[in-house]
């Protein structure tokens, strides 16, 4: 028994599916993260590695792009968040410190983090509720990161689409408080 | 010609108009007023209806209990206070005159007892005489003892205003935040000129408006626009609007409040207007409003006249009775007395004219007036008094006539049963000075005008002294397009709609001096002018002192009706001007905001978010308690079947640990990865101990100061290699040290290779610990990793994989004194693991423990926590000093060398155990030498900490004390006042459990 295999445990146990007219929740389970920073004097030779393997230019302030089904998303000052999809064995820590030896530091967070996506023609006003930041199409585009709250709940947001969908990345242990907040948030639009 | 009551379709009112205003009188609501039934009409507001239905007295006052009607007919109403709705969703304090009618709607009058006809209480005003400004501060001096205990509740319930409900509130509220290029505050005629303005450019454009309807005092005032009546134009424009894909129009929502940035404070009254809110919807709404630009289009109130019984119910603002009349198509009064100091007087005449009344007179403080004025008055056939004042009031529950002062001196009667007095407008200028803005009196306009707009801020219509309706449209269309450039938009030119423009003109009248009766200044808090003049005597005559003195403008309407008339008053009697008298501070909010809205979703339990470690479901599942320590709600302890207390499940746990094994999630602790060539010169600048010695594969006990010296946090340090660290902070500061360690990389040595990133959510960690934690995680740990003493000593560090190849990392670190060790796994195995290890634990005899037997088991150790890690305590106070570097600097380093920091008499961390060893200890219980008097000069400290000690049978103490380290053995006194203990304790070496610290290593 002892040496069997553990099981992870989703970290949306508690959640119900969300289903309304024009907003979708939809948790993503299966993702693999990793933060990466740029070591002392490698920002350059970072941005160069990246753009070599992934064929994506690292956003130098609040962006996210996309390189060979990696997301990199701006986490801060000289700080990135990778995001894949985690299906044959991808491993972004080790994939990550493979690629950026010597030039960036890397820290798994696939257990860390969790993310959230939000999608229809209500989250605007749905998250207006408890996210201060303008997330108006003049204002907030896709490919567009904000670092907020999102009900006194430090969030990373990025928007997605145009539809819009946004994603929501978030510690762990608030995930029932997030999702109690949305539903409540969503209440008057059907959910 | 509107005629009022027959054949209307709407018998039952007898004072609704047949036609007029805009209401809708093919539909009938019903409601009820203190238990008796009424009808009304969708657009109602409860103080039209009531009026329609010729209900004038609403109810008492708040100190001398005198009946009270409508004043008002918008928000600064001060009289018409009503309790709406019943149980849960009672609400007190509620004007009439913004509360819309709906079916159902259930209202109450206040502040009468045993009903609003009979009320005992309004003997108070009998003893007015005594009843004067100051008397509670002067009766109820002594014995003071006896405020708390007696007056204040006496007084209270003989003066309280409406009972709010004591069930919790079954409604919900709901926060947002919106974004503006332009944000129009009021909706009425400038508002709207300035949104149309600004919406024709594409900008984003908000305009909230207070009201259920827009139109301002254009529909009010049943003007015309454009050639057709005032709100067929408003019509168009809202339409317009509407439509708009960048405008949003919130209605019944009051901007509140000014703030930084261009932010503004707004409440939305989603579904105050329905008897129960639709499912999912709030019944009020917060927004803050983010604006580029703004129009402040807030309009202006109408000042009462301050002459004798002007309280009296049927005594109304004159523009409320034009109000009445053309929003509502009510009439408030068949024969009308209208009194004035100016030329609106006229408008009220005439509307009243329009709508069926009989106008008596106009009184008329002026002794000269145009032509125009005298016109009106003689087509309405009202007798025109110039140079006269009302003097006073006859009548009790309801005006039946006025006494009038004529220009010659004469007293004369007059019966009415309605008077439309008007003391000229004030501009409402709250929101402009809610940043710190003082306003500007005009001697013209006779009030006050902002001054210093905050940034971003622009004026539209009689908030800038504009008072007449063309000027509003003309101000408002300019200032729409002023803000909508400024916001970075080409502005559209558009049309300037067409009004006349009123005559404003307008002379002094602050008072009617020598008044028949009391005149009431503040009539929400029952302040006279008799009491300002004495306010005036008693040197109380800054504007501040006179407001806290008489509690003038200090009611839930803020004195809206009241501050200027007040200071006006005092600027006469003490012969200054009133800019030099002037005018007290308006702060937010603007109108009152319930204490529901403010928190929103941030209620009961979800007033924070919850943050769940790692186990949180197996231990639920287990019967655990849980604690709340910070956000996380941790396990406390886990009781068993039979046993009595948490004492009893506590010990267990605790003999579990010294005697087994136990095993504690220890996630919270905050875990942060460091990585960089120069990370070890970092930590070494950061911790006050040396850990450039730290080996790879090897953890360090570390504490970190603040700048000043004091101990700021302590946790470990783990080398995992040649320049990567994992530190551990206590789960209180895991979010201080980040930003601490950000804050010293990112500005104070930049030039540091480090990099700083939180891990603690990454990794379920648990302490596994007691005599076989060794050979509980053998059974999990993979083969290939050895974790024998001799391989995995004490304050070893490993990344080693559990289970069959799940990754994990292995510290060998105690809180407990015993053998322990903490594994970590990513957070996402972390329920498993739990399982895993209570499950292969059973063998052992092995429990799960919580933060009690955490507790317990530090303190019998002497290790310090949360209690001795207070922001006042160095290292040496906590018996660290040895710990703390000579050879290097640190944060904290200099400063805590200063001599108050290193006074030898400073109280440090020593042990006590009760004399008595049956008898408890409490933290917090103040140390005195045994014989000497319990006294604040004889404190020698006080305990930290305290537990029940199962290993030692006793309680055991740690605490602060006066060179404790130098007094084992000597008996002191525990004293603790606050619950009356009193205890003998020996002092003793803080370490109560393995003084050798030989367990640990097994």
């Amino acid at each position: 028994m002892a040496n069997q295999t553990l099981l992870a445990t989703s970290a949306f146990l508690h959640w119900k599916p969300v289903k309304a007219l024009n907003f979708t929740v939809e948790p993503r389970e299966t993702l693999t993260m990793a933060s990466f920073a740029a070591a002392k004097g490698k920002k350059d030779a970072l941005a160069a590695a990246i753009r070599a393997a992934y064929g994506a230019d690292l956003p130098k302030g609040s962006g996210r792009v996309e390189g060979n089904g990696i997301a990199f998303v701006w986490a801060g000052p000289d700080q990135w968040l990778a995001i894949a999809e985690r299906k044959d064995g991808r491993d972004l820590e080790s994939e990550l410190k493979a690629a950026l030896s010597g030039i960036a530091s890397v820290v798994d967070q696939s257990d860390g983090r969790v993310v959230v996506r939000i999608s229809g023609s209500d989250a605007r006003a749905i998250l207006a509720k408890g996210i201060p930041v303008d997330l108006d199409a003049r204002a907030f585009k896709p490919g567009n990161v904000a670092i907020t709250h999102a009900s006194h709940i430090g969030v990373i947001l990025w928007q997605i689409d145009d539809k819009p969908t946004y994603e929501v990345a978030l510690f762990r242990s608030y995930v029932d408080s997030f999702a109690h907040w949305l539903l409540d948030s969503a209440a008057e639009y059907g959910v | 010609m509107a005629t009022p009551g027959q054949g209307s379709g709407t018998g039952s009112q007898p004072n609704r108009l047949e036609t007029g205003g805009l209401v809708d009188r093919s539909r009938i609501v019903r409601f009820t007023f203190d238990g008796k039934t009424y009808t009304g009409h969708p657009g109602d507001t409860l103080a039209s209806a009531l009026i329609a239905n010729g209900v004038s007295l609403t109810g008492r006052s708040f100190k001398y209990h005198r009946p009270r009607g409508i004043l008002s007919a918008g928000s600064e109403e001060p009289n018409a206070l009503v309790e709406l709705r019943e149980g849960a969703r009672r609400e007190p304090n509620t004007r009439a005159t913004v509360a819309e009618v709906f079916d159902g709607l259930v209202a109450r009058s206040q502040n009468r007892w045993p009903s609003l006809d009979f009320d005992v209480m309004a003997v108070n005003s009998l003893l007015s005489p005594i009843f004067v400004a100051g008397f509670y501060y002067k009766t109820f001096m002594w014995p003071s003892a006896l405020w708390e205990k007696l007056y204040e509740p006496a007084i209270r319930r003989a003066a309280g205003l409406g009972r709010a409900s004591d069930e919790a509130d079954p409604d919900t509220y709901d926060k947002a935040t919106a974004f503006a290029d332009v944000l129009v505050i009021g909706g009425g005629t400038a508002g709207l000129a300035a949104a149309l303005a600004a919406a024709r450019t594409n900008a984003r454009v908000i305009l909230v408006d207070e009201n259920a309807t827009l139109g301002g005092r254009g529909v009010d005032d049943g003007a015309d626009i454009n050639g057709n009546p005032a709100h067929e134009w408003v019509r168009t424009v809202e339409a317009e609007l509407s439509s708009a894909p960048n405008v949003r129009i919130l209605r019944r929502t009051t901007a509140f409040g000014t703030y930084d940035g261009g932010t503004y404070g707004a409440v939305e009254r989603v579904s105050d207007h329905l008897a129960v809110a639709a499912q999912g919807v709030p019944r009020q709404r917060l927004w803050r409003i983010v604006a580029k630009e703004t129009v402040l289009a807030s309009g202006a109130t109408e000042r009462p006249v301050v002459f004798g019984g002007n309280d009296r119910p049927g005594v109304m603002l004159a523009g409320a009775v034009r109000t009445y009349i053309n929003r509502f198509g009510v009439l408030p009064g068949r024969r009308a007395v209208v009194f004035t100091n100016n030329d609106y007087g006229a408008s009220t005449v005439a509307a009243l004219k329009r709508a069926g009344a009989e106008v008596v007179a106009l009184v008329d403080s002026r002794a000269q007036i145009s032509d125009e004025v005298k016109r009106i008055a003689s087509e309405a056939g009202a007798r025109l008094l110039l140079g006269a004042v009302v003097t006073g009031t006859l009548g009790k529950k309801r005006v039946t006539g006025v006494t009038i002062h004529t220009r010659t001196g004469e007293e004369e009667r007059l019966d009415c049963d309605l008077v439309a007095m008007s003391g000229g407008w004030n501009p409402n200028i709250q929101l402009t000075t809610h940043l710190g803005s003082k306003p500007t009196w005009n001697d013209k306009l006779l009030c006050f005008l902002p001054g210093t707009l905050p940034h971003g801020m622009s004026l539209a219509g009689a908030v800038a002294g504009d008072f007449t309706l063309g000027k509003t449209l003309v101000g408002g269309t300019s200032a729409g397009s002023a803000a909508v450039t400024a916001a970075g938009y080409a502005a559209v030119s558009v049309p300037v709609p067409k009004a006349a423009d009123e005559s404003d003109a307008v002379a002094p009248l602050w008072r009617v001096k020598s008044p028949n009766g009391k005149a009431f200044v503040d009539q929400q808090n029952d302040v006279t002018e008799s009491d300002i003049e004495l306010a005036e005597r008693e040197g109380f005559r800054a504007v501040e002192h006179l407001k806290r003195y008489t509690t003038l403008g200090m009611a839930t309407d803020q004195g809206r009706t009241a501050n200027v008339n007040a200071l006006a008053i005092m600027a006469e009697i003490t012969g200054r001007t009133i800019p030099q008298t002037g005018i007290t501070v308006a702060r937010p909010p603007y109108t009152p905001v319930s204490l529901g809205t403010l928190a929103g979703h941030h209620r009961e339990k979800h007033f924070k978010p919850t943050r769940l470690p790692p186990s949180y479901r197996w231990a639920k599942e287990n019967g655990c308690v849980f604690v709340e320590t910070g956000l996380w709600l941790r396990p406390s302890y886990f009781p068993r079947p039979g046993e009595k207390d948490w004492l009893e499940t506590v010990k267990r746990e605790v003999t579990t640990v010294r005697n087994a094994v136990g095993i504690c999630d220890v996630s919270t602790l905050g875990k942060v990865d460091l990585q960089g060539a120069d990370t070890a010169a970092f930590l070494d600048r950061i911790y006050m101990n040396g850990l450039k010695t730290l080996p790879i594969g090897k953890c360090r006990y570390g504490g970190m100061l603040r700048e000043d010296g004091i101990l700021m946090d302590d946790g470990t340090v783990a080398r995992l290699g040649e320049n990567h660290y994992f530190i551990t902070t206590t789960t209180a500061n895991a979010v201080k040290v980040v930003q601490h360690m950000e804050y010293c990389a990112q500005w104070l040595w930049p030039e540091l290779d480090v990099q700083i990133v939180s891990a603690t959510e990454q990794w379920a960690q648990y302490a596994v610990a007691g005599p076989k934690s060794r050979e509980l995680l053998q059974k999990i740990v993979d083969p290939a990793f050895d974790i024998t003493d001799a391989g995995f000593p004490y304050l070893g560090v490993g990344e080693i994989t559990v289970c069959g190849g799940i990754k994990a990392r292995l510290f060998r670190l105690s809180f407990s004194g015993e053998r322990a060790y903490e594994i970590g796994v990513p957070a996402r195995y972390g329920d498993a693991l739990m399982r895993r290890l209570a499950e292969a634990g059973k063998e052992f005899g092995a429990c799960a423990y919580g933060t009690e037997a955490l507790g317990v088991m530090r303190i019998e150790k002497g290790h310090i926590s949360g209690p001795e890690l207070n922001g006042t305590t160095t290292p040496r106070d906590v018996g660290l000093g040895g710990m703390v570097s000579t050879k290097k600097d640190f944060i904290g380093h200099v400063l805590g060398k200063r001599p108050g920091l290193v006074d030898p008499e400073r109280p440090a961390l020593i042990g006590f155990r009760p004399l008595d060893r049956s008898q408890r200890l409490r933290s917090g219980a103040h140390f005195l030498k045994r014989d000497a008097q319990a006294t604040a000069e004889n404190d020698e400290g006080y305990m930290t900490s305290v537990a029940y000690s199962p290993s030692n049978g006793h309680w055991v103490g740690l605490g602060l004390l006066k060179r404790g380290p130098e007094r084992i053995g000597e008996i002191v006194r525990a004293y603790d006042p606050v619950r009356g203990g009193d205890t003998l304790v020996e002092v003793v070496s803080p370490v109560f459990v393995d003084p050798e610290g030989v367990r640990v290593r097994g």
